[in-house]
């Protein structure tokens, strides 16, 4: 059996309930160990409920999980909104018995199987080491006591983070830490199996969240131009990227407005570099007459849109999968776009490149769908080989100075019609022959023109780009078929994208454990939708089940629109309350739908 | 931190930097002025076509790079700064000319220009103003003077015109000019200067609309406007000065302009005011060079060690 362990903090805000889950997750990443954390917070700055979970297994792991194992409540309000979660076997590390702001129903939780071990954070830190900012480091000390994780790998982390700010700082807090071991082990008895096995052969990893993942991606990917305005929850994508760009020799420019950065994204790719911004709804919004600029003029540009609760200002920091319509089909007038989303941390690295590739090779904006609950959730993703990345990478077909002959320079066209609608490049100081690229329609040669014909055979060249990017792009598409081959009968199809493909996949592997047969389709490429791979998933079952976190159904909607999918086929799943899905939610899903079939 | 503009050996002639598109303008209309002074500009700076981008936001003037033989971006409304903006920040040597009007620049993209000025990129940005929109058929824009009768306010403008020249100075523009369609000359040698000075150059064309604008027409102007620097000595490094002729450049428009200071009812025209500051792109080209990595080699061990657990 799997080490299979889930720790959560929760309290306050600013109460450091979210470094003490990224000091759990480093020290156990540390010690060799998968690990996926999953954080939450409020918009505010300060104040209001705030929580941090990690997940530690020696196998991979593929979500958040569904609930926890050990809870550390830092106040009264941590306790009540996860009271109602608690299970038997679970343990509750609570703020008392005195010292602290409420005292938990002791006599019902027991009952109920609950384990609960009273350590005073803040009258220890108050009193004992006189500083009840270090409440949080006598909060992890104690689950590093209790659950046997080294101590000195915390301690390690601690000089890591703090060592800048002096020697008093680290020294204040190890104080904490023997004054949580010293207090454990005269208060405390354990009677809870948990335990953390010991330490396991290090891997080459790296640690990052998923917007740092981003990030990294970017520059890897040659990124020059990174132009954004600071918007909840993509500001870190800039934030991350603005020390590294300028070692790789670009610039993070904060723009006045959206609506600039993406006109700067334009403006840089139109001279021949590699640019993008980061943004979430609101911005896309805005950005949405560049991006067409983008498509019109047949300029690459990735646009980064890390998904929050909308519409309007909505929920800032929640999770949401409802810009899916907005991404593919929110400008005006029949542009080319096209939409990728990742369905996990490596993939934010990972597609960032690939969403470089694919705009330099199209020719367009690729728009990247992550989201708030993505964007900070940190996984251990194997260390990037970039050398071997960036030999790979995909670049523009840019006309070079030089490259052709004087008296074929006058048959060369920017907008050359061509079989794949493909056509060459021209770079202000690169290219021997100069253009106006205008958001006009135009011919060949970029001047205007509105004449049906070259209209027609304008939009028609523009769009032939794109008529085969799912053959294009296998790597794209990911098939999870357990042991059945294509085409085979199965009990049920899922088809799911972004954070929630994680999320499902779980769920599958429990399914397939119960031998339910499942062929699931997570597709990367969510627009153009992959046509031939939906319906080949869909025709191995008569239920087609889309679960995604949002109100209207995008995806499932996109399968009706635009595939062959009998419609009557198709199940909606849909959860919209600012979190993502949990996989035992999918997994009932399906057993409910499996077993309704049944009594039929 | 000197970033020098790519240029040609030798001077092509002017015609070089037309395109085969003949503007589809109305005959008489003051841009032709600024497509002859801008060619003449380009040959006497010896700028090589291929290495010079002229950016665009959306109206009859924005339609200038089109006619043009250079790199141009016809962009969006509004969003010839932040166009233009992106190519410096990708290529600081290619010169960069925002050629858009007066709307495009002061009403649907005013969040930008203000932006631009005072962090001191290197770009000439003219405005061909015509003090009304045109391409959309006679509405009021916020250089209209009041009382103008324009398609949605045929009662007359009930607003006051938006003083630009003040409004650049104040903003942190580096070169604030203003110059006049109708004088070819003048205009060839401000733009030259716009180009010449490095970070942020405003340029002012008075332009005149022939087919809607029957108030500021070169009937108008001719024997109206005055050579703040020829004709009042004017040295456009006293900004105290540059923001007292700029704050009265509006002052023809007044029915007692006649017994106005400084100007007596005349339209100025000439360099307001210039300065040198460091410009944005020199700025962040020293934090490249300060960043640069010792061994680019290993650039990507260093970035990557930082996140090994």
């Amino acid at each position: 059996m799997a080490f299979d362990l889930t720790i959560k903090y929760a309290g306050e805000g600013g109460e450091g309930v979210i470094s003490s889950g990224d000091f759990t997750m480093r020290a156990a990443a540390n010690l060799g160990y998968d690990v996926v954390t999953f954080k939450s917070f409020p918009a505010e700055i300060k104040g209001g409920y705030a929580l941090s979970q990690v997940r530690i297994s020696d196998e991979k792991i593929l979500s958040q999980g569904d609930g926890f194992d050990i809870l550390v409540a830092f106040n009264g309000e941590a306790y009540e909104v996860n009271k109602p979660l608690l299970r038997k076997g679970n343990v509750l590390i609570w703020d008392g018995p005195e010292g602290g702001d409420f005292e938990p129903e002791i006599e019902e939780l027991e009952e109920k199987g609950v384990i609960l071990y009273a350590v005073p954070m803040s009258k220890l830190a108050k009193e004992e080491v006189g500083a009840y900012i270090t409440k949080n480091v006598i909060a992890m000390a104690s689950v590093f006591t209790l659950f046997d994780f080294p101590i000195e790998v915390l301690k390690e982390e601690i000089v890591k983070k703090f060592s800048r700010k002096g020697e008093d700082v680290v020294n204040l807090n190890f104080k904490a830490i023997e004054v949580a071991q010293k207090y454990i082990k005269e208060n405390i008895k354990k009677i809870d199996p948990y335990k953390l096995p010991g330490p396991k052969p290090k891997k080459d990893v790296i640690i990052v969240e998923g917007n740092e993942a981003i990030a990294l991606g970017a520059a890897a990917a040659g990124v020059k131009v990174f132009a954004a305005y600071p918007i909840t929850p993509a500001t870190t994508v800039g934030n991350y990227l603005a020390p590294i760009i300028l070692k790789t020799g670009g610039y993070v420019y904060q723009a006045e407005d959206e609506i600039s950065s993406m006109a700067i994204v334009v403006g840089a790719s139109f001279a021949g570099v590699k640019a993008m911004t980061a943004t979430s709804g609101p911005g896309v919004s805005l950005m949405q007459e560049l991006i067409g600029l983008a498509s019109m003029t047949e300029t690459p540009a990735v646009i980064v849109d890390v998904q929050r609760g909308g519409p309007s200002t909505g929920m800032p920091t929640k999770h949401d999968q409802a810009d899916l319509f907005a991404a593919a089909l929110g400008g005006h007038g029949d542009d080319q776009r096209v939409v990728i989303a990742p369905t996990n941390v490596e993939e934010n690295f990972h597609l960032t490149i690939e969403a470089f590739n694919l705009a330099e090779r199209y020719q367009l904006p690729v728009l990247f769908l992550t989201d708030a609950s993505l964007s900070l959730r940190a996984e251990a993703i194997p260390t990037p080989n970039i050398k071997e990345i960036q030999s790979k990478l995909i670049e523009r077909p840019t006309l070079k100075k030089g490259e052709v002959n004087p008296e074929d320079i006058q048959n060369i066209y920017r907008y050359q019609i061509t079989e794949d609608g493909l056509s060459p490049f021209l770079a202000p100081g690169e290219s021997p022959k100069p253009y106006t690229a205008t958001g006009l329609e135009h011919g060949e040669n970029s001047y205007p023109r509105t004449t049906p014909k070259e209209r027609t055979e304008m939009m028609d060249k523009r769009f032939r780009k794109i008529q085969n990017i799912e053959d294009e792009n296998p790597h794209l598409i990911e098939w999870d078929l357990g042991d059945l081959q294509e085409g085979e009968k199965a009990d049920i199809a899922i088809i799911t994208w972004g954070l929630t493909a994680s999320i499902a996949k779980e769920a599958i592997q429990r399914l397939r454990k119960k031998g339910i047969k499942v062929a699931a389709l997570y597709p990367k490429l969510v627009y153009p939708v992959p046509k031939k791979a939906i319906e080949k998933v869909a025709s191995m079952a008569d239920i087609v089940l889309v679960p995604e976190a949002n109100y209207m159904g995008h995806l499932a909607k996109f399968i009706r629109m635009f595939t062959d999918v009998p419609p009557s086929k198709i199940v909606q799943f849909n959860i919209y309350r600012g979190e993502p899905f949990i996989p035992k939610e999918i997994e009932e899903k399906v057993e409910e739908l499996l077993g309704k079939q049944v009594q039929a | 931190m000197d970033i020098q503009f790519v240029r040609l050996e030798e001077k092509l002639p002017p015609r070089e930097y037309k395109s085969d598109l003949e503007p589809t303008w109305c005959p008489g209309c003051g841009d032709f002025g600024v497509v002859t002074a801008l060619t003449r500009a380009f040959s006497e700076e010896k700028l090589d076509p291929s290495a010079l981008s002229l950016v665009s936001g959306i109206g009859c003037s924005s339609r200038l790079p089109l006619w043009m033989n250079a790199f141009g971006l016809h962009s969006c409304h509004g969003r010839a700064v932040p166009a233009a903006v992106g190519v410096r920040l990708a290529k600081p040597e290619i010169p960069t000319i925002v050629t858009a009007g007066d709307g495009d620049l002061f009403s649907i993209g005013m969040e930008h220009f203000p932006h631009a000025a005072r962090k001191n990129f290197n770009m000439v940005v003219i405005s061909m103003d015509n003090r009304m929109y045109a391409l959309t058929k006679n509405q009021v824009s916020p250089t209209s003077r009041k009382g103008y009768k324009g398609s949605l306010t045929p009662y007359g403008n009930i607003d006051e015109p938006f003083n630009v020249l003040a409004f650049s100075i104040a903003s942190g523009a580096t070169f604030v000019a203003q110059t006049y369609a109708g004088n070819p000359k003048h205009m060839t040698e401000i733009i030259e200067k716009a180009i010449e000075h490095p970070g942020f150059a405003f340029v002012n064309i008075l332009s005149p609309c022939p087919t809607y604008n029957k108030i500021d027409t070169f009937k108008y102007y001719k024997g109206r406007l005055i050579d703040i620097n020829n004709e009042l000595g004017h040295d456009p490094s006293d900004k105290e000065k540059a923001n007292y002729y700029a704050e009265h450049a509006l002052d023809a428009d007044n029915p007692d302009a006649e017994n106005l200071e400084p100007f007596h009812g005349k339209v100025p025209i000439g360099v307001f005011y210039q300065t040198r500051k460091e410009t944005f792109e020199e700025k962040v080209a020293k934090l490249k060079e300060q960043y640069k990595p010792e061994n680019p080699d290993t650039v990507w061990d260093e970035i990557l060690n930082k996140y090994k657990p």
